[in-house]
């Protein structure tokens, strides 16, 4: 056997290349980042996404408008009904038709519920990842009460596909306001545990502040939008500076954080926890009566069951509506909603007819993981994990 | 010439022409039911009505001659809410049938109500409609649910102006009023399909596509009718495979706006007695087997046959690319001489489309082959007579008459069958090889008058069915032979400068 004298070993100069995920425990998303690592400090990352590509916006052209929702629920798949409620607003606004007030209120208060769903799922996931397992269960019990409330309206806990051009699918359920008001408190309680037992943390500070840190400017030029802009310092939310449904008539504030780091970016989540809670209070009392969709004659809602089974004309209006599709004037339009992790965006466009001739989706995730590598960069392999985590990337929405 | 505005836009129109037309030619489309460019006018649905100036009443523009100077608008508040007032009363006794309506999807009622009404009924109760028959069968073709009818009339003025057979009245009066057949008749002339395809709702209905498939499944392909030698323009409406009707497609120099009844049921010669798999064996010891078991049999009993005893049957039936590919493999690779055609048996003609000979390409096979094919008779003789001995044949109709022609055939040492179907001359034959039906391969066939027309393919072939020079190629692998062409395009590169070329003599246009 020959014998190595360790004089005349020679360390590998070169930097390890280290494929971290497509499948990885701590990249959930399905997402590959090729590393190159000198020892364990991270040379450069290269972000390779697309292992969840479905095809969406290829789907889209195939089914009719109304066929499209159950796909905007596999975008961002931790809040579907944001995704529902953006696309809706993008034919609606293709059509020029303005959904009912109480249908505008029940959209923001689902959404929001959507909202603090999503950000409990983003910072429990970080949280655990950095070895707070109490946070995660806490967080993610949160989020389970607020599931069984929206399963109680729309009958799915995720695949929703609750809303409707021009309306949504039904009205709530009796004492839904109370049930909800009820959860919500446990909820914010159950975020005031987390700040107890995480803000303050050795350990959690030193593994997120000043880790993953970005500047203002760098963010924008990235096109960051959402909580991770918002950690920067920059108050840009969608429902503040182009407000949407009800938005304009109900008071919150825009949480914003200063260094642009993880630990930022987890404090503005659950302080927008704070400020979702306070909208979804306020639309509850606001709450006007009235439809929940857009009257039957303008030919975009399915008509009243009883009429489309005793009537001609009500029939006909079914029958076009489920064969053919809504028709939709031609031209095209951008619309755009704060969605959970930024602004979410629908470019569609239609030629006449009942199918999408396009329908573009701007996800904001696919915008802010492409920040990573820079983030990274010259920081330790470990701290790509909530690095990652705190970016909230969601395979569904980035890879469509 | 007569020159008048339409919605703010200048047309200068023929004299005669009615505002309705004038506006089409705009591509403004009027919502019509009763009016038909190829029909008499009869202004009785009063869908069409559009705004005049300086006249105080809205006029039916399909009655309505344009003049010059004449400023017709038809999209203003009055004309939308005198469309909106048509259909409410054109509804109001309309049963709600379009869940079990062949029409629904392709029902001018559902259309404009869902453009110019989208309003709930005011009437509350189904049992206030008036009732009439729901299924009088008026022909062999035709059922009839006057319910669902708006009394357009156009199925009468079709039969009377285009058929010329006034078998259909109109009957009662008012809200009772309904179509009727002629007292003694039925409607069995060979247009009756015509009048279910003119009915702008539900109310006539083809018997054979009658619950077959919902029409918003069906994918359309532009097509020759196979049916017979006139070569109506038509499209084919066909889904998973599967053709359920042949619709007229408009073409003014041939069929105009029409089919017969036996055209718009030969999309059954892709459906019915396809010939699939190929087979080997006649009669009883016919069995089916794999593509190479079936070519080596083929090119066997070929083999056995010398040259000069070889002969080729083209088929009427089939395309300019399918019998050019099979005649020159014959004549360059098999070394046969003799040519002769096949084709299914001549029936009955009209002087509105229907022509004797029942193949939609005779004229193409003698343009394809550059010479005159011997009729399938002399085959017979030549076969009884030990002449020929083995046949490379197209196609599934054989018009032999009588049984000793037949018994001929049978006398053959070989007879390879290249067919779509099953029929008299693969079931003689001693191998069978399937191709694609008309609606399988694109081709082009050449109608009684000389006029070359091209169709594209409408799905892939079914079953194990090879497209012609596919199959004739693996042939002539087996027979070690050299194939005269290498590829499909080759063949209809081929093709195109042996049809006849417009204005060419024997090839009118």
């Amino acid at each position: 056997m020959e014998e190595y004298r360790e004089e005349e070993l020679v360390l590998p100069a070169d930097p390890m290349v280290l494929n971290m995920g497509p499948s990885h425990p701590a990249m959930h998303g399905t997402v590959r980042c090729v590393l190159r690592l000198d020892g364990e400090q991270v040379v450069d990352c290269d972000v390779q996404i697309g292992y969840l590509h479905r095809g969406f916006e290829k789907e889209c052209e195939g089914g009719t408008w109304t066929e499209v929702f159950p796909y905007t629920d596999r975008l961002n798949y931790a809040s579907p009904l944001l995704n529902n409620i953006g696309y809706a607003l993008a034919v609606e606004k293709l059509l020029g038709i303005t959904v009912p007030p109480r249908c505008q209120y029940l959209r923001v208060i689902l959404g929001e519920v959507a909202r603090i769903c999503d950000h409990c799922v983003c910072n429990a996931a970080m949280a655990m990842e950095l070895g707070a397992f109490t946070v995660f269960l806490y967080l993610v019990k949160a989020r389970e009460w607020l599931f069984e409330l929206l399963e109680e309206v729309t009958g799915a806990r995720v695949t929703h596909s609750f809303c409707r051009i021009g309306g949504l699918r039904h009205d709530l359920p009796e004492g839904f306001g109370e049930r909800l008001r009820e959860a919500l408190g446990k909820t914010l309680a159950a975020v005031e545990d987390c700040e107890k037992l995480l803000l303050r943390n050795r350990i959690f500070m030193d593994r997120t502040m000043e880790v993953g840190a970005i500047s203002a400017e760098r963010a924008l030029a990235y096109g960051w939008t959402g909580p991770c802009l918002r950690s920067t310092g920059v108050a840009y939310d969608v429902r503040k500076i182009h407000p949407y449904l009800v938005y304009d008539q109900l008071e919150f504030d825009v949480p914003v954080g200063s260094r642009g780091d993880n630990y930022d970016r987890f404090v503005v989540r659950l302080e927008e926890i704070r400020q979702s809670a306070r909208i979804i209070d306020q639309a509850l009392r606001q709450l006007p009566g009235g439809p929940i969709a857009v009257p039957d004659d303008l030919g975009v809602i399915l008509p009243d069951k009883l009429q489309t089974y005793t009537t001609i004309e009500r029939t006909i209006q079914h029958f076009k509506i489920v064969t053919e599709g809504i028709q939709v004037p031609a031209g095209e339009v951008y619309s755009y909603t704060e969605a959970a992790n930024g602004e979410l965006g629908f470019y569609i466009v239609s030629t006449g007819g009942g199918r999408p001739h396009k329908c573009r989706v701007r996800p904001p995730c696919f915008a802010n993981l492409q920040a990573l590598p820079e983030l990274v960069r010259g920081r330790l392999l470990p701290d790509i994990i909530p690095t990652f985590g705190s970016i909230n990337m969601i395979g569904g929405e980035c890879d469509r | 010439m007569r020159k008048l505005t339409i919605d703010g836009r200048e047309i200068e129109v023929a004299e005669g022409t009615t505002v309705i037309a004038a506006a089409r030619a705009l591509g403004i489309e009027i919502p019509h039911f009763c009016w038909h460019p190829e029909l008499s006018v009869a202004a009785n649905c009063r869908m069409c009505l559009v705004e005049v100036e300086q006249q105080p009443k809205l006029q039916p523009s399909c009655q309505l001659e344009a003049a010059d100077g004449m400023v017709v608008r038809t999209d203003t508040p009055r004309v939308r809410e005198a469309r909106r007032a048509m259909m409410e009363y054109l509804l109001l006794n309309h049963p709600v049938d379009c869940p079990i309506c062949d029409q629904a999807g392709e029902c001018k009622l559902q259309d404009y109500y869902m453009l110019y009404d989208l309003r709930a009924s005011r009437l509350w109760s189904e049992e206030g409609k008036v009732r009439k028959r729901k299924r009088a069968v008026f022909g062999p073709h035709v059922v009839y649910d006057a319910e669902r009818c708006v009394m357009c009339t156009r199925c009468v003025r079709f039969c009377a102006e285009v058929v010329r057979d006034p078998v259909l009245i109109e009957v009662h009066r008012g809200d009772h009023s309904e179509i009727a057949v002629a007292p003694g008749r039925t409607l069995d002339h060979a247009y009756s399909l015509m009048t279910a395809h003119v009915c702008p709702v539900g109310a006539l209905t083809s018997r054979d596509f009658r619950f077959q498939c919902r029409v918003w499944f069906l994918a359309s392909t532009p097509t020759i009718c196979p049916g017979c030698a006139t070569g109506c323009n038509a499209f084919l409406d066909h889904h998973r495979g599967e053709a359920f009707r042949l619709r007229p497609r408009e073409n003014p120099a041939i069929n105009r706006s029409w089919l017969c009844d036996d055209g718009v049921l030969a999309f059954r010669l892709h459906n019915d007695h396809r010939l699939i798999v190929p087979e080997v064996g006649r009669g009883d010891e016919a069995r089916p087997v794999a593509w190479d078991e079936a070519l080596a049999e083929a090119a066997a009993l070929l083999r056995k046959v010398p040259r000069n005893q070889r002969a080729a049957v083209l088929s009427a039936e089939h395309s300019c690319e399918e019998n050019w590919a099979l005649a020159a493999f014959a004549r360059e690779a098999l070394g046969v001489e003799r040519f002769f055609v096949t084709g299914r048996a001549a029936g009955a003609a009209d002087e509105l489309l229907r022509h004797a000979d029942k193949n939609p390409n005779r004229a193409g096979v003698r343009w394809m082959l550059g010479a005159e094919p011997e009729p399938l008779e002399r085959l017979a003789d030549e076969a009884t007579a030990g002449a020929i001995r083995g046949v490379l044949a197209l196609g599934s109709a054989a018009a032999v008459p009588g049984p000793a022609a037949a018994a001929g055939l049978l006398r053959l040492e070989a007879l390879v069958a290249i067919a779509p179907r099953r029929g008299p001359l693969p079931e003689v034959a001693h191998v069978r090889l399937p191709s694609p039906s008309f609606a399988e391969a694109a081709g082009t066939y050449v109608n009684a008058r000389g006029w070359a027309q091209e169709f594209p393919r409408a799905m892939p072939p079914r079953g194990e069915a090879l497209e012609v020079p596919e199959l004739l190629a693996r042939l002539a692998r087996r027979l070690d032979l050299a194939l005269p062409f290498r590829s499909a395009a080759e063949v209809r590169a081929a093709v195109a400068p042996r049809l006849p070329q417009p204005g060419a003599e024997g090839g009118a246009r």
